[in-house]
């Protein structure tokens, strides 16, 4: 239940890295030793020659320079002024004008933060949603998508168009609803407040990993199914051994995508998890700032924002390597 | 994304079936049970956990409940209720001022870094990872971080504005900056997938386009204006609606922030609906009201970004 | 073959159905025992206060056989948020606590039974004071046992107060001694604010309310909007003046309750409006100095909002579970030197004891004795909130006003307004928040 549609997940993003240009530019024997860097990229707006010429080249280097700070600036150096923050003291932190490093760096703020705001059990259970979360969607939605796209059963486009029609409305919009659907599932009679499934459920029915699925599934020919289904494969050995181990970038990208996307949630879990046994770590923060000093603030930030950049750090090779490694090539 | 994007055609029926098939009735019966057999789990859940909820928001939006007794209907009071609230027009503007500024920021901000980035030649992984970084950090912690910054006394903006030597600003403590405040955390923190989808497309382009262009002796904007832009057009129409849809809920910046002031200047409708449903009392049918207008504003734009694709297309 | 996708048609469904395990209560008891399950338990991060109820649960199911009692410790244990659905969805407790801005709405919504035939199984209901049981009460019939009552004062930082040459003992009575007071504070330096003020997030609202009463003022009188009175003008314009003509309220707006409190516990804010135990919270919850917090009974003093809390039984409990519940209510929120009155234990427990939080049985002898038990047991310095005890007693106390919550929506307005703006129209903002008012009160 992201609150927002997750752009990211588009599937322009992932390939980014595969498409950088002809392998043979490499390869090709350099002649010119100057400003070689030039090429081996494919041809964008600016030609490599003009970036060759001598103001080209000036202008390039400038325009680098100003970029990267700039990026690092705007993006980098907020993180920076957190983790910093964090190990101010109390009077340091609210300094005019601040120190740009703490004057005696403490980290005993992050074992502070780690008990005032239960660290270990808010990432325990936002682990918990995610992992179980992303298992859940896939079966959920792989099989789905299996079944929509070559299995074809009557009324199948019907239930696909149903589906992406949920794309347009934000989960934000339904919050009502969906809540009063939650504490009290019609026709079940479920209380799933303060459970996971009240995380899980609604991610499984995520229009967005259908049709990314279904479109990969699409392009996978019939006549490998074919076949096996002459041998007399039946349709879930097709799907395990056939369908699933080509379609592993796929799967890659539905699973990153989900386990992030329940990891930063934080309407839904303030809605549906409010116990501070089960709460989120965004929760749970929200609930304890209040509470404590702005460097215990900070040191908490920091301990919910690590795993995420430790998945961003690991995965974001492997979803971009790993799509074009895994496609089916012709 | 390169995944097989080749179309996988499907060769004409007669070649398709096997011929050690059975009979075509029983493969049909055969195949349909066996596909709701793979699809029930996730009819199960978009049943109950995604259609459902549409459709009880249109009820609810009608009906006075407590949850406890029968609800009562009411016809159109929930409505009527909402647009006499004082709030109620004050919302709508905040919102559509956001989902404007928003995409003053995060729609063109992001296009024109993608072009630049495209063109750079160095440091191509640090910059992607790091204008990504914000986007995978959980919101909480971007608005939590962005509430100090904005603090009047010690906040980092207000203390470079001092070393600059410019007078510090009010930021979330004024009607005339509370907005754009919001827009800013907003902005960045949403920013990089923006820059990474049009990355992308970006480098979908044939080059030879721009070999034409250039051939043909046109400067560096013309190209951008004469190639660049038509040839993402598509990926810009769809990332216009995603934009808007995505920033018509703003909701954790107010709630986090501002709480929707000061003056109301930050009440935006997804908050308004959550004040409703879950702060005065539990008035779910008049949260409900809000939200069906909502969804109705959202299916107009889907409608709207349909037609233009599709015109596009043609 | 066609056992296999059998089998995955169970896989799929199984785990759809794995769900139902989360779904079923099973709480069938044993024949003749009655098991009701009790809110506000105290979280597992406060260990020692978990311990003490636990005991307490223990003693209780001892004295009264056939008795089980289960505990949930929601936390905070009234949520507004979840109320109506944990009742609709069945998890709500046999035993619930209720804040006394929600009486109304419960009491009105049949949200909470009826018990005005049992009130005799908590023994000291007699003692309660009576405008405190009016609240619980409905055309005659009562719906819950109040257990904490008190209404709003100044609590002031008596070491402020001193540096800044005023006399700790003889705090503000009045508005402009509130004004002059602030100002001396706020000159202390850069980062010293004379007196902390919301300016939004509902809390604004709120003490709007709380100024307005003491003041003399009205929120609301037969259903239509009055605060747009010399009274309410008189709140804004004081405030108006603090912010922009002494620069005494700080240049932070403030929202949400915590933003104040914790402003107040770092020591350089001078005064704020709030009830006594703001400093029980100051004090545990915001590591605020034990030995700096004065109370003072409301400036001016005309008339005082109340907060306070009571336990109510669940509507669907049976005649049984609602007995035990009673039961429950009597020994550990109403008996002098037993459960929440146990101050021996809650001294030894390192609480923050001595503040004069509760007022809910007054002079009573049921009320004196507990009085007594709480001096007796002090870790605070009691003797700096004497002007508060002595003060209270003469001011009126005032309930909120129907659909609080929404009018405090509307008078963020007027209160973020003054503190963000320096040519802020007072008149036209109270007219316009007045409308805005009569607009809701209208409804239904």
């Amino acid at each position: 239940m992201a609150n927002t549609v997750d752009l990211s997940t588009h599937p322009e993003t992932a390939g980014d890295d595969t498409r950088k240009g002809p392998p043979t530019a490499a390869s090709r024997p350099r002649e010119r030793r100057r400003a070689h860097w030039a090429e081996g990229h494919s041809r964008t707006i600016i030609s490599p020659l003009e970036l060759k010429s001598r103001w080209g080249s000036r202008i390039y280097w400038t325009v680098l320079a100003a970029i990267l700070s700039v990026f690092t600036l705007v993006f980098v150096f907020p993180l920076y002024w957190m983790v910093t923050g964090a190990m101010k003291s109390g009077e340091e932190i609210a300094q005019m004008p601040p120190t740009l490093w703490p004057k005696d760096p403490d980290f005993s703020v992050f074992a502070d933060a780690w008990e005032l705001f239960d660290v270990g059990l808010l990432l325990k259970n936002t682990l918990f949603y995610s992992v179980g979360a992303w298992l859940f969607a896939l079966a959920v939605d792989v099989t789905a998508a299996y079944a929509l796209s070559k299995l074809r059963p009557m009324f199948g486009n019907v239930i696909l168009g149903a589906m992406f029609a949920t794309l347009m409305i934000p989960p934000i919009v339904v919050m009502i609803p969906a809540y009063i659907t939650v504490t009290d599932v019609p026709i079940f009679g479920w209380n799933l407040l303060n459970t996971p499934w009240a995380i899980w459920f609604p991610v499984a029915a995520n229009g967005f990993n259908i049709f990314l699925l279904k479109r990969f599934f699409d392009s996978i020919p019939d006549e490998i199914l074919e076949a096996a289904e002459i041998d007399g494969v039946p349709p879930w050995r097709v799907l395990v051994s056939i369908i699933l181990p080509i379609s592993r970038p796929i799967l890659g990208v539905v699973s990153i995508f989900t386990i992030v996307m329940v990891f930063k949630d934080f309407v839904w879990p303030l809605l549906v998890l409010p116990d501070s046994e089960k709460m989120t770590i965004s929760v749970g923060l929200s609930q304890t700032a209040g509470q404590v000093t702005q460097n215990q603030i900070m040191a908490g930030l920091v301990m919910a924002s690590i795993p995420m950049i430790i998945v961003f750090v690991f995965f974001q090779r492997s979803i971009m390597a790993g799509l074009t490694a895994g496609s089916l090539k012709g | 994304m390169d995944t097989p994007t080749v179309q996988a055609k499907r060769p004409p029926k007669s070649q398709r079936r096997p011929p050690a098939r059975p009979s075509r009735q029983r493969r049909t019966l055969r195949t349909n049970i066996t596909a709701y057999g793979f699809l029930c789990a996730a009819l199960f859940c978009f049943a109950l956990f995604a259609w459902w909820p549409i459709v009880r928001q249109v009820v609810l939006s009608f009906q006075e409940t407590n949850l406890v007794d029968e609800p009562t209907w009411v016809g159109l009071d929930n409505f009527r209720a909402v647009v006499e609230d004082p709030a109620f027009g004050q919302a709508w503007k905040n919102t559509f001022a956001f989902t404007f500024l928003a995409l003053l920021c995060g729609y063109v901000i992001p296009f024109v870094v993608a072009i630049v980035l495209n063109e750079l030649r160095h440091a191509r992984g640090y910059l992607r990872f790091v204008v990504y970084l914000p986007v995978m950090l959980p919101p909480i912690v971007s608005v939590l971080l962005f509430r100090w910054f904005y603090d009047p006394g010690p906040g980092l903006f207000n203390q470079l504005l001092d070393f600059v030597g410019l007078p510090g600003l009010s930021w979330l403590d004024s009607t005339d900056t509370a907005l754009i405040s919001l827009v800013i955390v907003s902005t960045w923190m949403n920013m990089g997938s923006g820059v990474l989808i049009y990355l992308a497309a970006l480098q979908n382009i044939p080059g030879e386009l721009y070999e034409a262009a250039e051939l043909d002796g046109a400067g560096i904007f013309r190209r951008i204006w004469n190639v660049t832009i038509p040839q993402t057009r598509l990926i810009l129409l769809l990332m216009l609606m995603l934009q808007v849809v995505a920033t018509m809920q703003v909701f954790i910046e107010p709630y986090m922030l501002t709480g929707g002031g000061p003056e109301n200047a930050t009440v935006t409708v997804a908050f308004l609906m959550y004040q409703y449903a879950f702060v005065y009392g539990g008035n779910y049918g008049a949260g409900s009201a809000l939200g069906v207008m909502l969804m109705v504003v959202l299916l107009a734009v889907a409608a709207v970004q349909l037609r233009l694709t599709r015109d596009e297309k043609r | 073959m066609k056992s296999r996708n059998l089998a995955i048609f169970l896989i799929s469904s199984g785990l759809v159905l794995s769900a139902t395990a989360c779904g079923g209560d099973s709480d069938a008891g044993a024949k003749g025992d009655v098991t009701i399950t009790v809110a506000c338990q105290p979280a597992k991060t406060a260990p020692l206060q978990r311990k003490a109820w636990d005991d307490d649960v223990k003693a209780f199911e001892k004295a009264h056989p056939g008795v089980k009692v289960k505990s949930t410790d929601q936390q905070p244990c009234f949520d507004p948020k979840t109320f109506a659905a944990k009742l609709a969805g069945g998890q709500m407790e046999t035993v619930f606590m209720a804040p006394v801005t929600n009486y109304a709405d419960v009491m009105a919504k049949g949200q909470a039974k009826e018990i005005t035939a049992s009130t005799d199984l908590v023994k000291n209901f007699g003692s309660i004071r009576q405008d405190v049981r009016d609240m619980v009460t409905k055309d005659g019939k009562i719906y819950g046992v109040p257990n904490v009552s008190y209404s709003v004062g100044l609590v002031y930082n008596r070491k402020l107060f001193q540096q800044a040459g005023l006399d700790p003992n003889s705090p503000p009575k009045t508005w402009d001694e509130v004004r002059a007071a602030a100002k001396k504070i706020a000159d202390l330096g850069d980062g010293y604010v004379g007196y902390g003020e919301y300016g939004g997030g509902n809390v604004g609202g709120w003490h709007f309310a709380q100024s307005i009463f003491s003041r003399g003022g009205e929120m609301v009188v037969n259903g239509k909007a009055a605060f747009n009175s010399a009274e309410g003008k008189a709140v804004l314009q004081t405030l108006h003046d603090m912010r922009w003509k002494d620069d005494s309220v700080g240049k932070k707006v403030l929202i949400g309750w915590e933003a104040l409190m914790q402003q107040m516990a770092a020591g350089k804010t001078g005064m704020m409006l709030g009830a006594p135990d703001v400093v029980t919270d100051l004090v545990q919850k915001f590591q605020g100095s034990k030995e700096q917090y004065g109370i003072a009974p409301i400036p001016e003093g005309k008339a005082s909002l109340t907060g306070g809390e009571a336990y109510m039984i669940n509507p669907k409990a049976s005649d049984a579970e609602a007995k035990a519940g009673l039961q429950w209510i009597d020994f550990q929120f109403n008996t002098p030197g037993k459960g929440r009155h146990d101050y021996a234990r809650g001294k030894a427990n390192g609480e923050a004891v001595g503040v004069p939080n509760n007022d809910y049985m007054s002079d009573s002898p049921t009320g004196q004795e507990i009085a007594a038990l709480r001096e007796k047991n002090a870790v605070l310095p009691v003797e700096y909130y004497q002007p508060y005890v002595e003060g209270a007693k003469n001011v009126e106390i005032k309930l909120e006003p129907a659909k609080a919550q929404e009018l405090y929506a509307v008078l963020d307005v007027p209160m973020s307004a003054v503190l963000t703006r320096e040519n802020a129209d007072i008149d036209k903002l109270l007219a316009d928040a007045e409308s805005k008012a009569n607009t809701i009160l209208a409804k239904s």
